[in-house]
């Protein structure tokens, strides 16, 4: 994901020379080409996030469409109130790309898993969250947040996820169909697509076939179409690596209260708590009850309820 | 009377009415930069044609009424936006909003950001190889703020000689004095070892002020201490902590204005 949003990122870069790339000493490698491209055009401001956000949103501000990149704490918890009152605030159109979503990095440790940043993006007015499943989400938002008129933020995992999108995507700002269903709903935003599609096959190969939806952007939601595609469901499941409390299952539950949908909920996602057990990532689905096994197991339960 | 200093005269009349009007603190802020406002707007600044003009940020954006009188006694405010200013329905807040004011350069009231975003348009000019240039106005308190010294750190090594900070040094923060509280001092020198072409001045003469700031800075950004203080130009508000808070009486106002004459 994280390759090929930068090299859309880079790819434009051909025809723009307005954009420029912060970022605050992440990304070792990422950014050779680009360096050696675009030399005039790229900055590490080091490890100091205050200053990193500050000045981003004034360079923004004499034209430039900065891209900024580090990992998740790094753009959004460390200099929040920058981010809330430089660029969300003034609303400037900068690019926060952050890296490591939920618990990629596992067991790196708490300081680096980023589980509740949707939760924090959210309470941002003027700011786009969009969270990509896959290479193909991530080129998407790529593009759309270079086009956007106002900050947007990208919740990345890392490189190296496979497709899941066979095409290019109509549009972003939509709920994503991936695979057909009726009764039941899998809902997700993010790299625990490829636990949501195994829970899929699992179940298919015991007759039950839940509607597979994606959601890359999380704010602003488009109510209608989410509505209009849940409609003929009679249970939602929403998994994702954030925590449970205040994230997409969050979103879903306000839409539940204001509109009260046929559908009922359940959210699977990290419980709200410091994280200290010390596993990899697969090792903290399986924990937290997000891995295709947990998922399938819930979706059988939820049925049965 | 010296030109600026009329000018400068003008503003502190226009903040003191402003704090008695609407009944809002910081005056005291406000009267201690009136001085290095009037000469960067009345001598310092490019400002026409306005698209090409240089920035100034009040990074010290709780002094937002000494901006606002400044911008009016420039003619880019009007009265009618001064009116308005801490009013229900108003026009003007009491920390600056980059979208409520035209010359409100960007938002600030929390210290540490206006500093750090004037050194991004900085070198965004600098990029765009435009002449136009940026003056950043910083409280001796809001150097406490860490990120004022992430990006003393880092603006030498970018060259930034179109970017000067002018530190309002009157050693009087909300609570106290700095320099007893958490000093930055010695500050001249911590800037120079950062990397800064560093003076102080008499943040009161405006010939010093002029000076200064015209001063070559030899490929360095540029830092001017200006000592001052607070509450200056009304005798009861001069170096006096509760001017920070105080509301501004019609006795008060009565007092000063007989001093601002």
């Amino acid at each position: 994901m994280r390759n090929n949003f930068i090299n859309t990122i880079i790819e434009a870069c051909g025809s723009r020379d307005d954009i420029f790339i912060i970022s605050g000493d992440a990304g070792l490698g990422v950014f050779d080409q680009f360096k050696e491209e675009y030399p005039d055009r790229f900055l590490n401001l080091g490890v100091a996030e205050q200053n990193m956000i500050s000045f981003a949103a004034g360079l923004s501000i004499t034209g430039y469409k900065v891209v900024l990149y580090n990992i998740i704490p790094f753009v959004l918890y460390r200099c929040f109130e920058q981010v809330r009152n430089d660029i969300c605030y003034q609303d400037l159109p900068l690019v926060l790309t952050g890296i490591g979503s939920g618990v990629t990095y596992a067991p790196m440790g708490m300081t680096h898993y980023s589980v509740e940043d949707i939760g924090i993006a959210r309470t941002l007015p003027n700011l786009t969250v969009i969270s990509p499943i896959d290479p193909v989400e991530a080129r998407a938002a790529a593009r759309f947040a270079l086009d956007a008129k106002a900050p947007v933020y990208v919740r990345l995992a890392k490189r190296g996820e496979p497709d899941v999108h066979r095409q290019e995507l109509a549009d972003l700002t939509k709920p994503q169909l991936l695979a057909e269903g009726s009764e039941v709903a899998l809902i997700c935003h993010g790299s625990i697509i490829d636990e949501v599609l195994r829970a899929r096959e699992e179940l298919e190969r015991e007759g039950v076939r839940p509607m597979v939806v994606s959601l890359p952007m999380l704010q602003p939601l488009d109510q209608e179409a989410l509505l209009r595609l849940l409609a003929p469901v009679k249970r939602v499941v929403c998994v994702e690596e954030h925590y449970a409390s205040c994230g997409l299952g969050n979103i879903l539950a306000e839409l539940k209260a204001e509109h009260e949908p046929g559908w009922k909920l359940k959210r699977l996602g990290i419980p709200p708590h410091f994280i200290h057990e010390v596993r990899d990532t697969q090792g903290m689905r399986k924990e937290f009850g997000i891995s295709a096994g947990a998922i399938a197991e819930a979706v059988r339960r939820h049925r049965g309820e | 009377m010296h030109p600026i200093a009329e000018k400068a005269t003008q503003i502190r009349r226009t903040i003191v009415e402003m704090a008695n009007r609407t009944k809002s603190p910081h005056v005291g802020s406000c009267l201690s930069c009136a001085d290095i406002l009037a000469t960067l707007y009345f001598n310092e600044l490019r400002l026409d044609p306005w698209e090409e003009r240089d920035i100034c940020i009040l990074s010290k954006g709780h002094a937002a009424m000494a901006l606002y009188s400044t911008l009016a006694a420039r003619g880019i405010l009007t009265d009618k936006d001064i009116l308005g200013y801490y009013q229900n329905g108003g026009t003007l807040p009491a920390h600056l909003d980059r979208c409520k004011g035209k010359g409100v350069e960007v938002s600030s009231g929390s210290l540490g950001h206006g500093f750090n975003m004037g050194l991004g348009i900085a070198y965004g000019f600098k990029k765009q190889q435009s002449g136009r240039r940026v003056f950043a106005v910083v409280g001796d308190g809001e150097s406490q703020e860490g990120s004022i010294w992430e990006g003393a750190l880092f603006a030498p090594k970018l060259g930034l000689d179109n970017f000067t900070v002018i530190i309002d040094r009157n050693n009087l923060q909300g609570y106290g004095r700095p320099t007893e509280i958490c000093s930055c001092e010695p500050m001249r020198e911590k800037w120079e070892a950062f990397g800064w072409n560093a003076c102080e001045v008499n943040g009161h003469d405006h010939d010093a002020l002029k000076f200064a700031l015209a001063r070559e800075s030899h490929g360095r950004p540029k830092v001017i201490i200006a000592n001052t203080f607070k509450g200056k130009g009304v005798s009861f508000m001069e170096d006096q902590l509760v001017w920070h808070y105080f509301i501004v009486t019609d006795e008060h106002l009565k007092t000063a204005m007989e001093e601002l004459a």
